[in-house]
């Protein structure tokens, strides 16, 4: 049996309700359904701007840029083991916080290449334990990347004693952290720039299209003949990446790293990835919504920090979210289908 | 997924024949040789684990209550990732209301409400679990900080919550007393009552459970609210026991009952799995942490130990182990494909 | 949901063959990994069974009381909410278990991660494991009261370090070392005032993770004092921040354009590493930091510098060798009977105020 045919029929079946849901979808609803996440970020921005005092203003744009730049990093690359329909990379908590601490205490002393290189190594092991865990061995991404987590906190910890590692004054990372085109820190351009990266992986390679189709259907995919375990190596190799280069962006932001620095990070991110759009089922979903679901998480995060919320109602409200989000996203889909 | 829990099947004859049948039926394994294992080590090494035997089994209560309820959900291959915070939020609903006799019961009612909106989102307007699950667990952990004014809130009666954390009798405490009631209430719906059994259904192969007429969305709600209450009293344990509700309790819980239930040979995508796994996950982790606890071994070098067994843990599960030999066999020359698919 | 998967090949008898096959060819991987973790396991324990060995021949050949030689061996349980994965834990466990060794405590240190539920559970374990005494570092102050009575009745004396408890549970203890969390928040905010000196200002406040007991006693501490001493300061915000730089940066350069940059004078965080955030969010808006009224707690290694600079104007020392050299002094004089059930001792770490005066001196010397 000619391998590619059955896989392009077997992906044809699979796209087939979304392109008849779109093809029957009419008018504002549609759009709506579409556009949900867009719209909703372009009013609370708005609002926010009349309504909210020290929101409108080029050094509050900085900081939500600044807060969106790293999980939005993380989130870019944890797209791919979402939508390959593997829940989520709960390791990157321990992998942000390994870069960050590599990118100074080993840059600190040998410069940001060999740093760079020791992060950038350590990012592929990470990869490759989580990818053939997960592919190869068919284990499930939850334990999996929770197990590495274990063992990368617990080396890092280890190892870093827990301290505080702060870069040279105007050392590389410091000139980085500060470096702005205007109002837009440098950070942004690296999430723009793996965004772009990502999202022409995504559409426009035979990999991203692997990466798709496998988590549209894991068995039709395999059954086509194609090597899926390595497609899965490859999405937490994705994943690991970005992590790493969040864990430099988000370093350099503050000139210091510790092994508590990316707490939080794993659901966070895939809290930006849901509101952006991502289904966590697999398969559907896009690099360029999950960067509209981060800047909608930091907008909103930014105007509650702003208008006083504490802590506790920040948690409220971001979960409530979540679940608004997502449930329009569903009924318009329901009702376009009608 | 059609790989279903094999209901029936072809009848094996002879003893062993059948045993075989039943062992390889069985999905709790690897809990079995793992938790043989820490014991077999910790015989020679650390007998204080025997001998503090009550306590060893406090420890594995802590871990268990909360992944038994947590299996329940997990057998339809759905995901619960709300109970760490409905614990948070039960916990302090248990301290902010004066009166114990009214705090409990609204913890606990808490704790069904939860499954029913969980359920809601999930069963009726059609969001995955695990996104919904998601979205409670920021809330209820926001509701939790919120309730508590983000500080510890102190219980008012303090010496009921003292006299909770004694043993009732011999070295049974009403937390050991409750892990195994949930054990055995959870264990003989799943197994004899038929809305539990249709779980293994539901989450083996859901368009067939619809087609055999099974209500699928009310063994959903079920499941949740199994899930949800189990949390909420866990969080009541937790007030009652240290007397004070701290809106970050359960930190740890989350992580720990997932591991606890997949260690045990549960199946997250649904139909395979059993509740008494759940209790040898749960024990397996729990010596596992005493027996570290007692060796004094620096916590990094505990967690990195723990996160190797757990690695080891899932990646030796049968279907992982056929996965890679198929692998392996299908690289040989001499093997055809047919055959290692 | 329509199946695409075509039923495999193969009758459902080969399949079954097939399987059994399978099951055969996993054992021999199985037996290895479990093997493997044996191996692992083992290492942990033999670690263990050295340490508990050395313990024992110590206290076997120690029994007749010689002057050179600790007169007698305890044992120890440390039940901490940190250790060696956080700067404060690690630079004070090291004094702790080197005192510990000369005065012949051997510790067993635990790490709750702040988790009371779990430090609760390491204190049943360790009850059970009738130690000589216990050290306690509450994961939350006021949730330790079922673990010190359970060390009352198994008659195991409970010192407490860095947090103290309530005062109705203080009874159950027999002292504690340790800083003043709540007077490190006066201290600071004696600071704050003297810096402000009677003029009008507005602050800004950076508060540690939210519901964790140092933050919400510095909170308080802060507060307070502000409220009755000086009330020309006005807090205009208040966050959380999770204790790192990057944390208290990004809730600070928010709060500073909701209240806008012209209306605030001086900023307050709970501990150096958020200040040198805080700070960073003043520079990134191109500000001068020693234009500000500015203070915090610990005079970390990344809080001192910003003393000398002139960036803060000052902070309260915290030395974690301080409370690592005492813990076990006290603990052992407890241990010997000097200190009695009854006479509850208090020895607060000195809350060294640390301004550009003094910030040189050999004695404030960042230690974290």
């Amino acid at each position: 049996m000619d391998k590619k045919t059955t896989l392009t029929q077997q992906m044809a079946v699979a796209q087939e309700p979304e392109k008849a849901i779109v093809e029957r979808k009419t008018g504002a609803l549609s759009w709506v359904a579409q556009n949900g996440i867009f719209i909703f970020l372009a009013v609370l921005i708005l609002v926010a701007s009349f309504a909210v005092n020290g929101f409108a203003s080029l050094e509050n744009l900085t900081s939500i840029l600044n807060r969106a730049a790293p999980i939005g990093i993380v989130a870019v690359g944890m797209t791919y083991v979402v939508i390959s329909g593997n829940y989520l990379d709960l390791s990157v908590v321990a992998q942000v916080a390994t870069a960050g601490v590599i990118f100074l205490a080993v840059g600190n002393e040998y410069g940001l290449f060999v740093a760079a290189l020791a992060a950038f190594a350590a990012s592929l092991v990470y990869g490759i334990v989580n990818g053939v865990a997960v592919g190869y061995f068919k284990a499930n991404a939850v334990i999996v990347t929770l197990a590495t987590t274990y063992i990368g906190l617990g080396l890092l910890r280890f190892f870093s004693g827990g301290s505080i590692f702060f870069g040279n004054p105007d050392g590389p990372m410091e000139q980085f952290g500060q470096a702005k085109l205007g109002p837009i820190p440098a950070s942004t351009f690296v999430l723009l720039a793996i965004t772009i990266v990502l999202s022409i992986l995504l559409t426009r390679t035979n990999f991203g299209f692997l990466v798709k189709s496998f988590g549209v259907n894991e068995k039709a995919t395999r059954l086509a003949g194609v090597n899926t375990d390595r497609v899965i190596v490859g999405a937490f190799l994705v994943t690991a990446f970005a992590a790493t280069l969040a864990g430099f962006v988000f370093a350099a932001y503050s000139n210091t790293a510790v092994s508590t620095m990316s707490q939080g990070f794993d659901f966070r991110a895939l809290a930006a990835i849901i509101i952006g759009g991502t289904s966590v089922f697999g398969g559907r979903g896009s690099v360029l919504r999950t960067l509209l679901g981060v800047m909608f998480v930091s907008v909103l995060n930014n105007i509650l920090v702003l208008v006083g919320i504490s802590f506790g109602y920040q948690q409220l409200a971001l979960g409530i979210i979540i679940l608004l989000a997502v449930t329009l996203d569903v009924l318009s889909r329901k009702l376009g289908e009608k | 997924m059609t790989e279903t829990i094999q209901l029936g099947g072809a009848k094996e004859t002879g003893f062993f024949p059948r045993l075989r049948t039943i062992i390889g039926r069985r999905t709790e394994g690897r809990g079995v040789i793992l938790l043989l294992v820490i014991l077999a080590v910790l015989a020679f090494t650390q007998p204080l684990v025997f001998t503090a035997l009550p306590v060893t089994i406090g420890r594995i209560a802590l871990i268990g209550i909360v992944a038994l309820g947590l299996t329940a959900v997990i057998l339809m291959g759905e995901l619960d990732l709300s109970v760490a915070s409905t614990l948070a939020a039960s916990g302090v609903v248990v301290a902010i209301i004066p009166d114990l006799r009214i705090a409990i019961p609204a913890a606990l009612l808490m704790g069904i409400v939860v499954g029913i909106i969980n359920a809601f989102f999930i069963a009726i307007v059609g969001i995955a679990s695990f996104i919904a699950s998601l979205g409670m667990l920021f809330a209820l952990s926001g509701l939790a900080f919120v309730l508590s004014n983000e500080v510890p809130v102190s219980i008012a009666n303090q010496d009921a919550g003292l006299a909770f954390g004694q043993p009732l009798f011999g070295p049974v405490t009403p937390r050991i007393l409750l892990f195994f009631l949930v054990f055995i209430a959870i264990q003989l719906f799943v197994t004899k009552v038929k809305a539990g059994r249709e779980f293994f259904a539901v989450g083996g192969n859901r368009q067939a459970a619809y087609d055999s007429g099974i209500p699928v969305k009310r063994r959903i709600f079920t499941g949740f609210i199994i899930s949800g209450f189990v949390s909420a009293l866990a969080g009541v344990i937790y007030t009652l026991e240290l007397t004070v509700a701290t809106p970050t309790a359960g930190s740890t819980v989350l992580l720990a009952s997932f591991a606890a239930a997949i260690i045990g040979g549960n199946y997250l995508k649904g139909g395979r799995g059993s509740i008494i796994g759940t209790l040898i996950g749960a024990s397996s982790l729990g010596v596992l942490q005493v027996a570290l606890f007692l060796s004094g071994v620096q916590v990094p070098v505990q967690n990195t130990l723990i996160g190797a067994i757990l690695l080891i843990a899932v990646i030796t599960d049968p279907s992982s182990l056929r996965a890679i030999s198929a692998r392996v066999r299908a690289t040989l020359p001499d093997r055809t494909k047919v055959e290692a698919q | 949901m329509p199946s695409l998967t075509p039923p495999s090949g193969g009758t459902q008898r080969e399949r079954k063959r097939g399987k059994m096959r399978k099951s055969r060819l996993i054992l021999a991987p199985a037996a290895m990994l479990a093997a493997s973790a044996l191996i692992l396991s083992g290492c942990a324990a033999e670690e263990t069974t050295e340490t508990t060995e050395s313990a024992e021949t110590e206290s076997s050949s120690d029994d007749t009381t010689t002057e050179e030689a600790p007169a007698e061996t305890f044992e120890v349980y440390a039940l901490f909410p940190q250790g060696n994965d956080q700067a404060y834990g690690s630079t004070l466990i090291e004094p702790l278990q080197a005192n510990g060794a000369e005065l012949g405590i051997n510790f067993t240190l635990s790490n709750s991660g702040y988790d009371a539920t779990k430090q609760l559970a390491e204190c049943e374990i360790a009850v059970a494991a009738q130690p000589d005494g216990i050290m306690l570092w509450p994961a939350v102050g006021s949730a330790v009261r079922p673990c010190l009575v359970a060390a009352d009745n198994a008659g195991i004396p409970v010192w407490v370090i860095n947090t103290d408890v309530g005062p109705a549970d203080a009874p159950l203890t027999y002292g504690y070392s340790g800083p003043d969390t709540y007077g490190q928040g006066v201290a600071s905010a004696e600071l704050m005032c003297e810096a402000v000196d009677g003029e009008e200002v507005g602050i800004i406040q950076v508060n540690g993770a939210a519901g964790n007991g140092t933050a919400i006693d510095r909170d308080n501490g802060f507060t307070d004092h502000v409220e009755a001493n000086c009330p020309n300061v006005t807090i205009l915000a208040e966050q959380n921040a999770d204790w790192t730089p990057a944390g208290a940066k990004q809730v600070a350069a928010d709060m500073i354009s909701a209240e806008g940059i012209e209306n605030i004078g001086g900023i307050y965080a709970a501990d150096d590493s958020m200040v040198d955030g805080a700070v960073q969010a003043l520079e990134d808006l191109g500000e001068d930091a020693s234009d500000y009224f500015i203070t915090g707690i610990g005079n970390t290694k990344l809080g001192n510098p910003l003393v000398k600079e002139g960036k803060m104007y000052g902070t309260v020392f915290q030395s974690s060798v301080w409370e690592g050299e005492n813990a076990p002094e006290y603990m052992h004089r407890v241990l010997t009977g000097e200190i009695a059930k009854g006479d509850r001792v208090t020895a607060y770490m000195p809350s060294v105020k640390v301004t550009a005066e003094n910030a040189d001196d050999p004695e404030v010397a960042p230690e974290w």
